[in-house]
């Protein structure tokens, strides 16, 4: 079969439980808001592809299944992500306090070069505003991570965000390929399918003429 | 965080060993409200996986905390290497790779994120339960595999490969032609074989010993040994029944990944418990770690329902039924039926390069028959950083075998044949260095127990065993005895075949023309 794409992009969303991570994930994939069983079924990850500078990008965005709930995230989840949104939700101060901590749990178990991008969500909710844009941003500069304010409900800069993180992603691959060609990808590893040779005979079956 | 915890749940999961994590998937999956709770800040308890980090902090529990000694005793760490690499050993090693570096326990420390060590190291068969429960339930994608790229075995002294394959064995100048011929023919008989053939051909032979079996045949001893400790993993005393059934299993999945008949799951064997929570919590099951169990009991409430209480954290949580790894589960409702066990006794080393070193890097299982002639073979299973098990340049090297007085009297003599243990890491030795080493028993909880309760089902530990069969099988049994007549992890669907109709926006147009869809895409 055919590739479609040109680059595979494994995405994470990280943040306390509330902030709008599935959400944004809806918003970016489904184009869609408010759906009413969001919490009833878990959403395990979407794709989207999209085009950046004539290369189609295949991003395939996990949520947490709620297991950032209790923190407690499975370090599986992490394996193998190039870049992850950090959430929280501007009406709830202890979300934005706890993005450090997300940073640390990230450091502790995501790859070194990860890219990453903070997003205040909700910012359509003005009136309850408890994080002010400025404080996102100073955080941000901390950690030399680029930030922007977002709403799922509003779709308000969720494109812009998901764009900006693959360019980022796209940007230091190239990179590193010019540095190390040809192109250092893992290579050999196996993800189990059901159509693998099921109906292959084991080799020791096949007849042994020769002997 | 705490008081959102709801208290009712259908089932309650206690432990996120394999046969615990199994369970909650496959509850959660047909619709049962699971709640998944660990005493412990991590995922996998005995099956867990742990960074060199974590691996310090699991050692320094055992040596302080006797609960944790019930499970696992004589452990003993040592390290070969050097607190830090003088100026001078790292000067004279300007010129060399990377990879040849001279390691310190600083540098260890420095990299101790790179590190997978697994408590449980198990291989999956290519053709085996568990990898078909994986692709059945779709939880494969949540993981990734290695193939092992040789088995090897101990003969005349030194380290030999087994021919695995068929092109393996045209290819071998180990085996004469002849000695081809008469394998080829055994192997076949085992595998090619129908019900029928095998119940004639093997009936008198059942409870005698394999090697007999194959010496009858007119195996040459070489063939003998490849046959008996290799393929079928057994030793001089297996009987025929268990040598033709393990061969076979072991045949049998070859030729569908790689060159033999197994997988390693990358970054270690502790990945998985954790492949099976994910999709528990994709179907709605609650993650909570961290909190131990203070009190479970049992409770008949209205129209002789019978529920089970737990206390944790002086919050109480009720359950239809209760799944509990067998070392959360209080003794008090455990059947006193003593059960047949041998405790297991482990090592892990960690070595600057392969056993035997090859063009590729190599993953490997070697099954060292007993040294001593009694009957206990040691199994060794060596990964490298291609797994994600270390960082570049070293090698994880598992040593498991049943224990006869301690780990490091039981296995110290292996690890003397195919490690260097003593020589200084920039002198050239044939043999790998051993950097750095730790050996443990495990108390033996892998028998099945029976609750004195009816809704309280307990979950085994590891086995000592190559494979997760014993662990897959006993979870579909839970499962089964809590959901009857259900599907046990029916197909979870692909993200892309769940259809969201949204009710609160309209969806398109009937009308809309091609130009709305234009302006709909990304401005990018
Ligand atoms: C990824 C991540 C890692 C974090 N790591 C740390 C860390 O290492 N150290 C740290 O201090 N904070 C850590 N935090 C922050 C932590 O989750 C809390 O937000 C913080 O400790 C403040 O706690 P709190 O009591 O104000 O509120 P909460 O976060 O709401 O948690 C406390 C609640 O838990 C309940 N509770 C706690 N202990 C008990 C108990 N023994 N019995 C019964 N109920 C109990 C109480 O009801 C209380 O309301 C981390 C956060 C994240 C997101
Ligand atoms: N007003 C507003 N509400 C939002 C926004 N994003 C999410 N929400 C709401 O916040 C709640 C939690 O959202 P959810 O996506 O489940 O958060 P998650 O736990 O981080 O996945 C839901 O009720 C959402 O409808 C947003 O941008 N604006
Ligand atoms: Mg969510």
């Amino acid at each position: 079969m055919a590739k479609t794409y040109d680059y595979l992009f494994k995405l994470l969303l990280i943040g306390d439980s509330g902030v709008g991570k599935t959400s944004i994930l809806f918003r970016f994939s489904e184009d869609a808001f408010n759906i009413s069983f969001i919490s009833t079924i878990g959403i395990d990850f979407k794709i989207r592809t999209i085009d950046l500078d004539g290369k189609k990008v295949k991003l395939q965005i996990w949520d947490t299944a709620g297991q950032e709930r209790f923190r407690t995230i499975t370090t599986a989840y992490y394996r193998g992500s190039m870049g992850i949104m950090l959430v929280y939700d501007v009406t709830n101060e202890k979300s934005f306090e706890n993005i450090k901590n997300w940073i640390r749990n990230i450091e502790e178990n995501a790859s070194a070069d990860v890219e990453k991008m903070i997003l205040g969500n909700k910012c359509d909710l003005d009136s309850k505003r408890q994080v002010s844009k400025e404080r996102g941003e100073q955080l941000a500069v901390e950690y030399q991570i680029k930030f922007v304010e977002t709403s799922a409900k509003d779709s308000l800069n969720v494109e812009y965000a998901f764009y900006t993180l693959a360019r980022d992603i796209k940007a230091k691959m190239e990179k590193k390929q010019e540095a190390s060609n040809p192109p250092g990808a893992r290579g050999g590893t196996h993800q189990l399918k059901s159509n693998d040779q099921q109906r292959k005979p084991p080799s020791w079956l096949s007849r042994c003429s020769i002997l | 965080m705490d008081d959102d915890l709801p208290t009712d749940f259908q089932v309650i999961v206690v432990g996120t060993g394999m046969v615990e994590s199994i369970v909650a998937a496959a509850c959660s999956r047909i619709g049962k409200n699971v709640l998944h709770l660990d005493s412990s800040d991590h995922y996998g308890g005995l099956w867990a996986s742990y960074n060199f980090d974590g691996l310090q902090k699991f050692i320094k529990e055992v040596s302080e905390d006797p609960k944790r000694q019930e499970q696992v005793y004589n452990l003993s760490e040592k390290w070969y290497i050097e607190k830090d690499v003088s100026e001078e050993a790292e000067e004279n090693k300007t010129d060399a790779d990377p990879a040849k570096k001279i390691w310190s326990q600083t540098k260890f420390a420095a990299e101790y994120r790179k590190f997978n060590i697994d408590m449980t190291p198990k291989l999956l068969f290519s053709r085996g339960p568990l990898v078909e429960l994986l692709i059945s339930s779709n939880i494969a994608r949540y993981a990734e595999f290695r193939c092992v790229t040789r088995v090897l075995t101990w003969l005349d002294d030194r380290l030999m490969p087994v021919p695995c394959s068929r092109a393996d064995v045209f290819a071998t100048d180990s085996v004469s032609i002849l000695e081809k011929r008469q394998l080829m023919k055994m192997l076949t008989a085992i595998v090619g074989n129908t019900e029928e053939e095998m119940e004639q051909e093997f009936k008198d032979w059942n409870d005698k010993p394999f090697k007999d079996y194959l010496t009858h045949k007119g195996l040459t001893p070489n063939l003998i040994h490849y046959v008996l400790f290799a393929i079928a993993g057994g030793t001089d005393k297996m009987n025929c029944r268990d040598g033709v059934k393990e061969s076979k299993k072991f045949l049998m999945s070859l030729g569908r990944y790689g060159n033999t008949p197994f997988l390693w799951p990358m970054y270690g064997s502790g990945e998985l418990p954790q492949c099976f929570c994910r999709l528990c919590a994709v179907f709605g099951g609650v993650y909570c770690l961290n909190r131990p169990i203070d009190k479970v009991e049992h409770k008949v409430v209205d129209e002789g329902k019978s529920i089970v209480v737990i206390e944790s954290k002086s919050k109480t949580l009720n359950c239809d039924h209760l799944v509990i790894g067998i070392n959360e589960c209080p003794k008090e409702m455990i059947s006193p039926e003593p059960t047949e066990s041998t405790d297991i006794s482990k090592a892990v080393f960690v070595t600057n390069a392969s056993i035997m070193p090859s063009e590729k890097e190599p993953l490997t299982l070697l099954r060292f028959p007993s040294l001593d002639g009694t009957d206990h073979a040691v199994t060794v299973l060596e990964v490298g950083p291609a797994t994600g098990s270390c960082p570049k340049g070293l090698f994880v090297v598992y040593l498991i075998t049943s224990k006869v007085t301690d780990a490091e009297n039981d296995l110290m003599p292996y690890a003397q044949r195919i490690f260097d243990m003593n020589a200084d890491q920039s002198e050239t030795t044939e043999k790998p260095k051993c950097l750095w080493s730790v050996f443990y028993n495990v108390r033996d909880t892998s028998a099945p127990v029976a609750s004195l309760v009816d809704n309280v089902h307990v979950c085994s530990g590891p086995d000592s065993g190559l494979d997760f069969d014993r662990a897959v099988e006993q979870a579909e049994q839970i499962f089964k005895k809590i959901c009857p007549g259900e599907e046990f992890l029916p197909r979870a669907p692909d993200p892309e075949e769940i259809v969201f109709e949204d009710d609160a926006a309209p969806g398109p147009d009937f009308e809309r023309t091609l130009e709305d869809e234009e302006e709909q895409k990304p401005e990018e």
